[in-house]
């Protein structure tokens, strides 16, 4: 037991030591700043991620045991319930307005389902138990200047 | 050779209390779900006896209290939990000791905890988008960032409490 004892002894690991510790404040007026650069840098990241992913036309793609086995296409205006045949007591909602949710799951903790509805690209929720992952990304779709054909060797 | 013997006694009596708290935090935030947050980031509870163990017990400690935490979520929860919890820990343990070491005392309590708390989070996240590839994490950030800054926050106040507790112990 005193081997546990003496695993455990060191205050002096990196120079903190027991004395310091009455000596340091619990709270600097320099903090303030530090405070309120983290809640930019928070805005900044949200102002971020709306701008450059919102309107980028999306798709949902679902993961069962980390293989695709099913992509939704959120932009055509269409509302229904569906699940993926491995795992038909999860249910699925998309809605026309172009957003999906988990409906319906036989989890325990419903961490899916209280996610809500996802409908910009980089959004996902995940259904551990069932191993599903139900992700938003990207959608390819043909552009003007794409090319259509490619004709060579 | 007493006053050693004791002393090592009272660490190791603290460090079995603390790392007995860090269990039933992670058993009870196990149980509260955060709906937006990356699957599987949990709120860092434990994360707050990991900072007490750092500021009482020393940077060798916290890290045997991290780790033994992670085996304990490795058992209940499973793998991937575990290595959350891990991951976690460290990046919260090895950004507060660089904080102490370049900043000695002039760094308060709060940054510390803040500081702590977000990198608990962060370190889950970075481990989460490693696990499934092609998470756009930036989405989680913002909350990430301000959940630390509140959970810090709250750990530093509750810390103002326990430190006149902890002088009683006269630790060396």
């Amino acid at each position: 037991m005193f081997l546990l004892a003496d695993l455990c002894h060191s205050p002096r690991v990196v120079g903190l030591d027991v004395e310091r510790l009455y000596t340091m404040k619990l709270f600097n007026k320099t903090d303030i700043i530090f405070v309120l650069a983290i809640v930019v840098a928070s805005l900044v990241f949200w102002g971020a991620y709306r701008l450059f992913f919102s309107e980028t036309p999306a798709k949902a793609e679902i993961y069962h045991d980390s293989n695709l086995v099913m992509t939704v296409d959120l932009d055509e205006n269409i509302d229904k319930e569906f699940s993926i045949p491995q795992e038909p007591q999860v249910v699925f909602h998309l809605f026309s307005d172009g957003s999906i949710r988990f409906e319906k799951s036989d989890c325990r903790d419903k961490i899916c389902v209280r996610s809500g509805k996802l409908d910009m690209v980089g959004q996902s929720a995940a259904c551990l138990p069932n191993k599903i992952v139900l992700k938003i990304v990207r959608e390819h779709k043909p552009q003007k200047d794409d090319i259509d054909i490619i004709i060579g060797n | 050779m007493n006053a050693e013997i004791s002393q090592k006694i009272k660490r190791l009596v603290l460090t079995g209390m603390l790392f007995a708290t860090a269990i039933v935090l992670s058993v009870v935030e196990d149980l509260i779900q955060l709906p937006l947050v990356a699957p599987g980031v949990k709120l860092g509870l434990a994360n707050i006896v990991v900072m007490y163990t750092l500021f009482f017990l020393g940077g060798r400690t916290a890290l045997l209290v991290s780790v033994l935490k992670s085996y304990f979520v490795f058992i209940t929860r499973g793998l991937v939990a575990s290595i959350l919890s891990l991951c976690g820990g460290l990046l919260s343990i090895v950004i507060m000791l660089l904080l102490l070491k370049i900043f000695k005392d002039r760094v308060s309590y709060l940054v510390l905890s803040i500081s702590g708390s977000i990198c608990h989070n962060l370190g889950q996240l970075i481990v989460v988008s490693l696990i499934y590839s092609g998470l756009i994490w930036i989405v989680h950030l913002p909350i990430l960032l301000i959940s630390g800054v509140l959970a810090g926050t709250a750990t530093a106040t509750l810390l103002k409490v326990f430190l006149p507790a902890f002088k009683k112990l006269d630790l060396k």
